[in-house]
């Protein structure tokens, strides 16, 4: 048996790194302590047993995602690292209250916006960066949504500087997913590494689908009877099916295809063997545009046709609701800790990363001369597509680039390149450190309600930046320890 | 439930049964083909029958010779009842019901689904077809166990239950027309192979004590009370399955499934075999398989669709829907 330090050789390269304060001597800070000392004295054979134990679980489990445009193997499992994500329940608490702080604001700044316009009309947001947003839903000009709420479920991603500082990457109010992954992972560590909780008290996630289902039967319009919720999925083919599934048994709810509805006289039933049931409540993680042929693109085969009439009536509640693109859009996002100023009075608690706005003619001139020095992203992408990391670019992208960023400059924003904080992860050649982030699932109904720590998600590569899964992430339980 | 969950149940279930028949088919014939088929031309002919029986003569089985059709009907991509295929089918329909079935279930078909496409199942194969052909039947057994064993005997599970039994009742019919389906009057072997397909031989030897003839072999695969995959029994599994799901007391009925399926089962039970030789024995397993098809159809039509889609079927024939039904 070896007792040399799993550890031997580690370095932490200048970056922030989430276990050691000491980069020389490897000293783990005091949170990280534990599991230090549980992982340094493990051997190779220990080490490969349980990541193969993992691994086997999680494929035959089924616990898979979809990568599009992958004719082989398309369906994969989400690489999982043994070494779990610490945070003390003390930084906890103030990143909590920052994400509170953060979907009010959001969900104010949506309503104000279907409404009265107050913020554009004040000059805080210019009007027509509203206007211009993809995801912009005139048909929900007006419209009260259920319990006043647009974004229930938010999955707002979090990065860590050079310095420690936790910053906002940024929000998605629309379908957020992930949230299975990080039950899972909890369960499948708990089995393959039971020893290392051992001693610590690390708070639970369990709850997160009891949680996730009371912010849905609150929204039900019929009040008489314990209300119908389902959760509409595109399909058995969507990347996220697993988690679709996943969530649907966790809650106890039908899972639903869009033709497993009908509409009827302005409600929405699900076609059942004794006939039509009528429900209350889609969880849908369907994007607008698919949601009604009749509405939005009618090409789609995925939606109810209907669905959207009954919406407007108050007769089903979407959750999200129809519209939230507009407050995850990239460019305002750039002005969420105005929107906290200026509807809570307060001061943001976490910080957004510094952007530049590529319809600014200011900040374009700056943008194009410094293309390499900055991280240029698509608007209104999500999942890592849409991206130009500019110090690991080549000249011709950069001129793709530049061309796109001319044509379209509202659909571009760039950013500083954070050296995102590095987290001890079991690598090819042993521990190195490789990047993280963190998205936390917060859920607003009666209250806003958040499980304790998020999905970490680490990006496997060597010095890679991206941390989606479909670009070669990884992801890693996250504990939040009650007693630092 | 969800209509289309039901519906999912059912073709998972199907699906299942159809590659265990499948990979017995093979086993039993390849087994067979040893010692009465030396040359190609006489594997092909020797082969003939048994496609056609289970429809298969038309999607060139024959492709990559005739000594590998064994390979073909297991593996083929393009043959969409290969065994490959049906257990792809059968975990793609799983996966759309997952919060329907128990762990235990669903890691059984999707361990099976992995050992397929990480090419595994095809190294085991080149080692000795058997080997992988026993796996798969003993697959479909331990699935099937489970599924009696872990998920509740509610209506998913009534589904599901439809769908072996109607699966099985077609199969054991189709092995049996193969008697039918070949130029020579059926030989000692050809009657053996049929109770194998079936996994008759035991149970048929208690009964008729190895008194080998057509007659014998036929009654019992059609009217045998108490063998699990004889006709009768299946046909009384489904019309109890029907019955379940709609609540309507046995001996009556209240849709066409049921009433068809009723009607069906009245003949297996009153019927002797005299009666089946002087119809023909393959004219009487034809109307047998159109019914179940129509069996089949009825079911969809009563619990999965709405009444104005069965409208707007219109003309379509029923075979062509259910092959629309069997690709989904």
């Amino acid at each position: 048996m070896s007792t040399t330090s799993q550890f031997k050789g580690y370095t932490t390269d200048n970056f922030f790194d989430e276990m050691f304060y000491d980069g020389k001597k490897l000293q783990a800070r005091a949170h990280y302590e534990k599991i230090f000392q549980r992982i340094e004295h493990l051997t190779e054979t220990e080490i490969s047993d349980r990541r193969q134990q993992a691994d086997s679980s999680f494929l035959e489990h089924g616990i898979t995602f979809t990568v599009y445009g992958d004719e082989g193997g398309t369906e994969r499992i989400f690489p999982f690292d043994l070494i779990p994500r610490v945070i003390p329940d003390s930084e906890w608490r103030i990143v909590e209250d920052g994400l509170r702080q953060r979907i009010i604001a959001l969900n104010l700044f949506l309503n104000d916006i279907y409404h009265g316009r107050k913020i554009l009309k004040d000059g805080i947001i210019p009007e027509e960066i509203v206007n211009s947003s993809k995801n912009f839903r005139p048909e929900m000009v007006g419209f009260d949504p259920p319990q006043g709420v647009y974004a229930h479920i938010c999955g707002t991603d979090l990065i860590r500087d050079d310095q420690g500082s936790y910053l906002v990457l940024e929000d998605n109010a629309r379908c957020p997913s992930g949230a299975s992954y990080l039950l899972e992972n909890r369960e499948i560590m708990k089995r393959a590494f039971p020893q290392t909780f051992g001693g610590l008290s690390v708070r639970a996630v369990e709850a997160y689908p009891d949680l996730l289902l009371q912010t849905l039967e609150y929204l039900s319009p019929r009040k008489s009877q314990k209300p119908v919720c389902v959760l509409l999925t595109p399909g058995v083919y969507n990347s996220a099916y697993f988690e679709h599934t996943f969530l649907a048994r966790q809650m106890g709810i039908e899972i639903v295809e869009g033709k497993d509805l009908i509409a009827i006289d302005s409600c929405i039933y699900m076609r059942t063997t004794r006939g039509l049931v009528q429900v209350d409540v889609i969880y849908r993680r369907l994007d607008d545009d698919f949601l009604d042929p009749l509405v939005f693109r009618e090409e789609s085969m995925l939606g109810v046709s209907g669905l959207m009439d009954a919406y407007l009536k108050g007769n089903v509640a979407l959750a999200n609701a129809v519209g939230t693109g507009v407050a995850d859009d990239k460019v305002t996002y750039a002005y969420v800790p105005d929107m906290i100023k200026y509807y809570l009075d307060q001061e943001p608690i976490l910080s957004n990363v510094p952007t530049y706005l590529c319809w600014r003619d200011s900040d374009r001139a700056h943008v194009l001369e410094n293309l390499d020095n900055l991280v240029v992203k698509a608007a209104n992408e999500s999942g890592g597509y849409g991206m130009l990391i500019g110090n690991q670019s080549t000249v011709k992208e950069r001129e793709e680039f530049a061309r796109l960023i001319k044509a379209h400059p509202r659909e571009y924003i760039a950013q500083p390149i954070v050296s995102l904080s590095r987290h001890p992860t079991f690598c090819e050649d042993g521990i190195a450190g490789r990047h993280v982030d963190l998205r936390p699932f917060i859920l607003y109904g009666e209250d806003v309600e958040i499980v304790p720590g998020g999905l970490t998600r680490v990006a496997l590569k060597k010095g890679s930046l991206v941390v989606n899964s479909s670009q070669g992430g990884g992801s890693k339980d996250t504990w939040v320890l009650r007693d630092f | 439930m969800l209509s289309r969950v039901a519906d999912n149940l059912y073709w998972m279930s199907r699906y299942i049964e159809r590659a265990e028949g499948m990979a017995r088919m093979i086993q039993v014939h390849q087994s067979q083909a040893l010692e009465y088929a030396q040359n190609d031309d006489q594997l092909e002919e020797f082969w003939q029958p048994v496609l056609q029986s289970i429809c298969a003569e038309n999607v060139h089985p024959f492709e990559d010779g005739v000594r590998k059709i064994g390979k073909t009907l297991i593996f083929s991509s393009s043959y969409e009842n290969s065994i490959q295929s049906c257990i792809s089918l059968a975990r793609e329909n799983a996966r759309m019901v997952r919060d329907q079935l128990s762990e235990e279930l669903w890691l059984e078909l999707n361990n099976i689904f992995l050992f397929f496409r990480n090419g595994d199942a095809e190294d085991i194969y080149n080692q000795g077809s058997d080997l992988l052909l026993d796996r798969i039947s003993r697959f479909s057994l331990i699935f099937q166990g489970l599924a009696d064993a872990t998920i509740p005997h509610a209506e998913g599970w009534r589904f599901h239950s439809l769908g072996k039994y109607l699966e099985r009742a077609d199969q054991t019919s189709r092995m049996l027309d193969t008697l039918n389906l070949r130029k020579k009057e059926a030989s000692r072997a050809d009657l053996m192979s049929v109770l194998r397909c079936c996994i008759a031989l035991s149970a048929f030897r208690q009964q008729f004590r190895g008194n080998l003839s057509l007659q014998n072999v036929g009654s019992f695969l059609l009217f045998s009370e108490d063998f699990p995959r004889s006709i009768r029994f299946c046909v009384r599994a489904i019309d109890h399955s029907l019955h379940a799901i709609s609540g309507v007391p046995a001996g009556t009925f209240s849709n066409e499934a049921e009433r068809l399926t009723g009607s069906t089962l009245a003949m297996v039970n009153f019927t002797n075999w005299n009666q089946v030789d002087s119809k023909g024995l393959h004219k009487t397993l034809d109307e047998l398989q159109a019914t179940l098809i129509d069996i089949g159809q009825r079911v969809f039509e009563t619990y999965v669709l709405l009444p104005s889609e069965i409208k707007s079927l219109g003309e379509k024939s029923s075979t062509q829907f259910s092959q629309a039904q069997q690709q989904q």
